[in-house]
């Protein structure tokens, strides 16, 4: 049984077709979504994480059908998602941030995620003066706090510097490492690809990959999307 | 370097039950929930000032400071449910009257039911029942939506009274001979400063739970905590009960004060004060309700006798004011400042 299973998933906002029949399964540890901008990632992560609900398809976490499930439900189950542009709790402070989320969970180790994600020496300060790097670290601790099965992340690195970048990429290693498992949505395809197991791209709403690391830049569909046909670049 | 993964909850470590929640023993010890100088503060305010006024300096004093007292527990209520979560409730005269006009009913009942504790418990209970109602269909609304419904509510019953007073069996637009809350004003002071004392206690301690955590975590982004497991809508219906039920009881003091609940109990009045107080004191903060309360009450009994009608038009603009220059009200101010002064600085 897959951990995550994505069959004939179609979305549309208006006249747009953001998702056109996606279908993969997830079994491995760590798997990253890409693809140019206007792609669909974010929207298939909604979608997956119950914040959109598809027009057409399914999704199965863990074998149980979360299709029409509210966001709660889903995250209930061990499936959480972490946002793009962070959005803290900022009359909070950062451990009362993760205390939220950690007490639903019955072992409040806010201690231990605190120490993970490297946010120990802010526990105390409102989580509304941190600075953005810390911000996405927090984003990723609140995402942590239920101890999920399956962690949703959406940009994690996007606006970081590249220092700051590889500090958040060794701490999902070492997440994963443990046993954490997660799917990633990243633009910064070089910082994130070695942490992945396999890859999933999409273009214009439409699956153009679905297979291992190595095989990625090697597939013509890639390199379509992202450098354009042959035809079109003449 | 390889963390280990924390165990899974098994049956011998069973998940928290509410009551693990709500106690939340081990985000915060009582010294630090109550040792707070702001709640000794307010602790402090609402005993001496019956204190003084027992000295009787002068003659309206206790009175004065009876009235401010109910405001200080309308604001509490008001600050608990709308300042935490950030809902705006602007129906809070609606439940403050349903408390005044069920006191009232009671009172013309018998001799049995005409016992303070009575009237008190039988508001108390009354609107907890009303905000439980109010808020199971109304909640699920958001921003406007649901300040615009509530907005409504004291509107509709100043009308159903108006209309149907006569075939509700009522002796005219509210209830007369309503029994005094004390027998004499100062004792009604301190009645109303032990109610407020114990409503901020309670309101406090659950604030300081993982049940207020929850409600100032609705205020910053409520859809995160959705998408992150919390289901926001129990906590919501939960806490404007409570409210609902702080703001009856208060009902049922003011017409106790005056022996009489009528319609003006659903009045403007009643929402333009509290919130001022809530909005001075600092909102979802609770202890600045007892200092605002004070000052803003005491503040209007003192510039009436002056500015008659035109003090009201001087409250509203101070509200305007405030929500301009002072939107996070004196107590963040102030906490910054026993901050400060409790960091050691550099010689």
């Amino acid at each position: 049984m897959s951990l995550l299973e994505v069959s004939g998933v179609t979305h549309s906002f208006g006249g747009n077709r953001a998702l056109d029949a996606v279908s993969f399964k997830m079994s491995v540890d760590a798997l990253a979504i890409v693809g140019p901008n206007g792609a669909g990632k974010t929207t298939l992560l909604n979608v997956i994480a119950g914040s959109v609900h598809p027009d057409r398809g399914l999704i199965q976490f863990q074998g149980r059908d979360v299709t029409r499930l509210p966001p709660w439900r889903i995250a209930r189950l061990g499936m959480v998602k972490t946002y793009q542009v962070v959005r803290p709790f900022r009359s909070l402070t950062v451990e009362e941030n993760l205390r939220l989320f950690a007490e639903l969970r019955g072992k409040a180790d806010v201690d231990q995620i605190l120490q993970e994600t490297g946010l120990t020496e802010w526990r105390d300060y409102p989580s509304g003066v941190l600075p953005f790097g810390l911000l996405k670290r927090l984003e990723l601790a609140k995402g942590l706090a239920t101890r999920p099965e399956l962690l949703l992340l959406d940009e994690p690195i996007s606006g970081l510097s590249r220092a700051e970048a590889q500090g958040l990429i060794a701490t999902l290693a070492t997440l994963k490492a443990s046993g954490t498992r997660m799917v990633l949505v990243e633009h910064r395809l070089s910082e994130i690809l070695p942490l992945v197991d396999r890859v999933v791209a999409l273009d214009r709403g439409r699956l153009v990959f679905d297979g291992t690391r190595p095989d990625f830049f090697r597939d013509p569909a890639v390199r379509s999307a992202y450098l354009g046909s042959d035809d079109a670049s003449g | 370097m390889v963390l280990d993964r924390p165990p899974e909850p098994s049956a011998a470590d069973p998940r928290p039950g509410w009551k693990d929640r709500l106690f939340n023993r081990r985000s915060y010890a009582w010294s630090k929930r109550f040792l707070d100088p702001l709640f000794l503060g307010a602790i402090a305010v609402l005993i001496a000032v019956p204190v003084y006024a027992s000295g009787n300096p002068w003659g309206s004093f206790a009175l004065e400071s009876a009235f401010a007292s109910i405001f200080i527990m309308l604001a509490l209520a008001w600050d608990f449910s709308s300042g935490m979560t950030g809902y705006l409730n602007f129906g809070l005269p609606f439940f403050f009257g349903v408390g005044a006009f069920v006191a009232g009913y009671m009172s013309w009942q018998d001799e049995v039911t005409r016992y303070v504790p009575f009237l008190l418990a039988g508001a108390f209970a009354a609107g907890l029942a009303c905000g439980v109602l109010f808020a199971i269909p109304t909640l699920r609304l958001r921003g406007p939506y649901f300040t615009l419904l509530s907005f409504l509510l004291p509107l509709l019953a100043l009308d159903f009274v108006q209309a149907f007073w006569w075939e509700l069996n009522m002796p005219s637009l509210g209830y007369w001979a309503i029994p005094f809350l004390g027998s004499t004003p100062e004792a009604e002071l301190i009645l109303l400063s032990v109610a407020n004392g114990v409503f901020l206690a309670a309101l406090c301690f659950l604030r300081s739970s993982h049940f207020g955590l929850v409600l100032r975590g609705i205020r910053d982004d409520e859809d995160a905590l959705l998408s992150q497991g919390i289901s926001t809508f129990p906590y919501k219906v939960v806490a404007f009960t409570i409210s609902s039920g702080v703001m009856a009881f208060a009902g049922a003091s003011y017409a106790m004060v005056n022996s009489f609940g009528g319609v003006d109990t659903f009045g403007f009045f009643f929402i333009l004060f509290p919130v001022l107080i809530a909005i001075l004191g600092g909102t979802g903060e609770l202890y600045g309700a007892v200092f605002a309360g004070y000052f803003v009450y005491l503040l209007y009994a003192n510039l009436f006798p002056t500015f008659a009608e035109l003090t009201l038009i001087l409250f509203v603009s101070l509200a305007i004011l405030l929500v301009l220059f002072l939107p996070h009200g004196l107590v963040q101010p102030i906490r910054r400042f026993i901050k400060f002064m409790r960091t050691e600085q550099p010689s």
